[in-house]
């Protein structure tokens, strides 16, 4: 039972790994950069919702939606002043333009919010819905269903909306989206801000059950890229495979190892995937 | 060969200038820092800059070889000279151990793949906590001033050492960079199935490169355990205190020469330390927001390091001057 017990929290919250590996892949996928920064995105829609519930009374769950509004924004901007100017660059640049924002980022916000760890109180965090002999964390399952909301949004953005098609042109062959009058730029620099502003949303939803702090970006890291890389850099459903993948991987190995090596496994899977599949396991090669 | 007399003048004045400088100074140590770092750069720079694969996991040779040197000291008496050796022989067997996945990787996955594994090790330091001392981290136990436990009050010495040191890798990497090995990783460099169509066994070429890059760079790491006295997983295997910063210098003065990371390593931790300095009384993160904010804006003036900008800012003028 403990078993079963362990699947259904890991798929609860990979669920939420979903969403925010959604977010790193939508950004490789159109735009073929890896962003290092992005669990500083995240870290930052969290702030965004801490405070939003600490001066506006926001329930984090809604907040979240005004963390995607705010770093979509940054996003946007990020891509047009630097990430726009290395795009042709060898991946040298690329590599290392992110991993600068990444530190930059970090270090802005442990000068503006201190690195002291933050939390929100909420009337559900504590409560658990009870299936036969099973337990369903309330929080957990918030943040599922925002998750599973987002990804319907998401959907509906994408395969519906005029920009959602152009951004997958973009995504496919710049150059010929350009000949269709698309204009690649502009494109990018909603890419890239739906890209942060997802992960920052899913940052925002586990507010319930996390602490946040200006390093919190290390935790997310590592499940962020495994996801990724599992179900193929670029590939959105593979994200939502591989963020539900991470999540059950989690969940099981903390009843079989050590809390410290959690993170260990992750990452043995992440290389074991690189050395073998590295277009990831969902999906042929393209 | 028209550079032999500058190289032989900076040369004299590397061997000089310490003798004016109090032996366990600030400055002296900086400089010293900045001599291990222009070695870490030159042996990252085997792989990075030959081959351009970009490797953001030297720290986890790095951090081996700390390890390996300081255990063996610690447990079985032996000198970190002999731990030295080990160290080199351990980080070559983890470099070959990762090529298997690696081999096949190239930019963006290869940095990730490398990071990784860093971390992997920077985990196990932290959890294997009855052999690494856990996050605590490990004392090198204090013998002052012998060179048989390379062990000394002053940092003179150590500033001799890594000095020897860097001449030691910056011979290495000329010497690779002038082999066939050399020739081979630039063609891998360009491009891979090119070098693969004139019967260069790429895999084969990349391994080899980065065993003795790996290898240098945790007998480096030794040195390191040696001068601080004191390390921990999060100093040794950090992704952004080594990985990034060794290769950040070799980018930085400029990739695949041998002089380049040499002038990285002048500029970028002195700056460092002087932000440092200024800074770090002020706020937390400020002097790493620093850190951050050159990354980038190097990284947009002139992504190819400041050798290339300094020729280009030369031929502009030459050119100018004629008309």
């Amino acid at each position: 039972m403990a078993f079963i017990q362990a699947v259904l929290d890991g798929l609860m919250i990979g669920g939420v790994y979903a969403v925010i590996s959604i977010g790193l892949t939508l950004v490789f996928g159109v735009m073929g950069i890896v962003n290092f920064a992005q669990a500083e995105f995240l870290m930052l829609g969290m702030f965004v919702a801490y405070f939003a519930w600490a001066y506006l009374g926001l329930d984090p769950l809604i907040g979240s939606i005004l963390s995607f509004i705010v770093i979509f924004c940054i996003g946007f901007l990020v891509q047009r002043t630097l990430i726009q100017r290395v795009m042709k660059a060898p991946p040298v640049a690329q590599i290392f333009l992110t991993v600068g924002l990444l530190i930059v980022i970090e270090n802005l916000a442990l000068l503006a919010f201190g690195s002291s760890f933050r939390s929100v109180s909420t009337s559900y965090q504590t409560s658990s819905l009870r299936i036969g002999p099973l337990f369903v964390s309330v929080p957990y399952l918030a943040a599922f269903c925002m998750a599973v909301l987002s990804g319907f949004a998401l959907w509906l953005f994408t395969d519906r909306s005029w920009y959602g098609q152009a951004m997958r042109a973009t995504a496919q062959n710049p150059l010929a989206a350009r000949l269709m009058g698309i204009d690649v730029e502009r494109m990018q620099q909603i890419a890239f801000g739906l890209g942060v502003g997802l992960t920052a949303f899913g940052g925002a939803i586990v507010l319930p059950y996390f602490t946040v702090n200006p390093t919190v970006g290390s935790q997310f890291v590592v499940l962020m890229f495994t996801a990724v890389v599992l179900g193929g850099l670029g590939n959105v459903v593979g994200a939502v495979i591989g963020g539900l993948a991470v999540g059950v991987i989690q969940s099981l190995s903390a009843l079989l190892f050590p809390i410290q090596l959690q993170n260990l496994v992750l990452f043995l899977v992440f290389i074991g995937v690189l050395a073998l599949r590295p277009t990831g396991l969902v999906g042929s090669s393209r | 060969m028209k550079y032999w007399p500058y190289l032989l003048a900076a040369l004299a004045v590397a061997v000089l200038l310490p003798l004016w400088l109090a032996p366990s100074g600030y400055l002296i140590r900086v400089l010293t820092l900045a001599l291990l770092f222009a070695a870490l750069g030159q042996a990252w720079n085997i792989v990075g800059g030959l081959a351009n694969q970009i490797s953001l996991g030297h720290a986890a040779f790095f951090g081996l070889g700390a390890y390996t040197s300081t255990l063996l000291l610690i447990n079985f008496g032996l000198s970190p000279w002999i731990g030295m050796l080990a160290a080199a022989g351990i980080g070559a067997l983890a470099a070959f151990v990762l090529s298997f996945p690696t081999m096949r990787l190239s930019g963006h996955y290869f940095a990730l793949a490398t990071l990784a594994f860093s971390e992997v090790l920077r985990v196990l330091a932290s959890s294997w906590g009855s052999v690494t001392g856990g996050p605590a981290g490990l004392s090198v136990p204090f013998s002052p001033d012998s060179l048989l436990m390379l062990q000394f009050k002053s940092t003179r010495p150590y500033y001799y050492i890594i000095l020897a040191a860097l001449l030691i890798v910056t011979a290495i990497f000329v010497a690779i960079r002038r082999s066939a090995l050399g020739y081979r990783l630039r063609a891998v460099k360009e491009s891979i199935s090119a070098a693969e169509v004139i019967g260069v066994d790429t895999a084969r070429v990349k391994v080899i490169a980065s065993v003795i890059s790996a290898a240098l760079t945790a007998a480096l790491g030794v040195i390191y355990a040696q001068l601080t006295y004191f390390f921990d997983p999060d100093s040794v295997f950090g992704i952004i205190s080594i990985s990034i910063r060794i290769a950040l210098i070799t980018i930085l003065g400029g990739v695949g020469t041998a002089i380049g990371p040499i002038i990285g390593s002048f500029l970028i931790v002195p700056l460092e330390e002087l932000a440092n300095l200024l800074l770090s009384s002020r706020a937390a993160g400020l002097s790493q927001l620093f850190f951050g904010i050159l990354l980038i804006a190097i990284i947009l003036v002139q992504p190819r390091g400041v050798l290339v900008l300094i020729r280009n800012i030369v031929t502009r003028a030459r050119r100018r001057k004629p008309s």
